[in-house]
């Protein structure tokens, strides 16, 4: 079984947040507000499961970090995100 | 009106506190019900001297997850100012009234100036929130969902090295 690298899924393809390389998308777009109720913003910071995306993955800041935590947090109490989903 | 609670130090008069509170009501619910919990909630914060700045119905909408059975909820989403000990009395109201199925309070702010903000309340916001039954769903993709479909083939052949086995 060879390791065929050309089929590795690239991840600066198929999502636009992540990659190296970049900096924290919180400091250089001042704009966008980290909101608990923004769902489509948070949730380019979970995987389909649901689960938090290390900050080395999106590089994203300390600060801003925190920030969507408490954010994603807040949006999973009031059943905006869930906390897990079971795939089957 | 509530009683005395005495405010933090940290508290300047005249000030007050910007608060945020969503809460789910259920989705089998007559709007007259819907309407009597907005105006209890309406009541308190207006007793209590405090200012709303916004009410939005953001209608009945599928849950990430299950809450108390259901699968989905009507949301309601206030925004406000108010001092210590409000949003006390209002988590306690929310608390006793069985249709609500969750509610979630934040703090946005503290010390702020009530003159700062513009409220876009008034009392045509306010019926038009109590008829959230009747709105049409919004269309909310959540993960969940797009867990539930990963057997069609749309969905599979959108994932990168889905059929990646096949080669090896």
């Amino acid at each position: 079984m060879s390791f065929k690298k050309e089929q590795i899924p690239s991840l600066n393809d198929e999502e636009p947040v992540r990659g190296r390389g970049r900096g924290c998308r919180f400091c250089s777009d001042e704009n966008i507000k980290i909101d608990y109720k923004d769902i489509a913003l948070l949730r380019q910071f979970v995987t389909d499961r649901g689960k938090l995306i290390p900050r080395r993955m999106t590089n994203t800041c300390q600060t801003h970090q925190k920030a969507l935590v408490t954010a994603i947090n807040r949006a999973r109490m009031i059943a905006l995100m869930p906390f897990t989903v079971v795939v089957q | 009106m509530l009683e005395a609670r005495p405010s933090a130090s940290r508290d300047i008069p005249g000030r007050k506190r910007h608060y945020e509170t969503v809460y789910i009501l259920r989705p089998d619910l007559p709007d007259d019900a819907a309407a009597a919990i907005n105006a209890k909630i309406r009541k308190i914060i207006e007793e209590n001297s405090g200012i709303i700045l916004k009410l939005e119905n953001w209608g009945k909408r599928r849950m990430a997850y299950e809450v108390k059975k259901q699968r989905k909820g009507t949301y309601l989403f206030w925004s406000y100012l108010g001092s210590a000990g409000l949003t006390e009395e209002i988590e306690r109201n929310l608390k006793l009234a069985d249709a609500c199925i969750r509610f979630y309070t934040v703090k946005q702010a503290e010390n702020v100036d009530p003159k700062s903000f513009e409220a876009s309340f008034n009392d045509e916001i306010f019926s038009a929130a109590g008829t959230g039954g009747v709105e049409e769903p919004e269309p909310v993709v959540t993960h969940e969902e797009r867990g539930d479909d990963y057997d069609s083939d749309v969905i599979m052949n959108d994932i990168p090295g889905a059929d990646r086995g096949e080669d090896n």
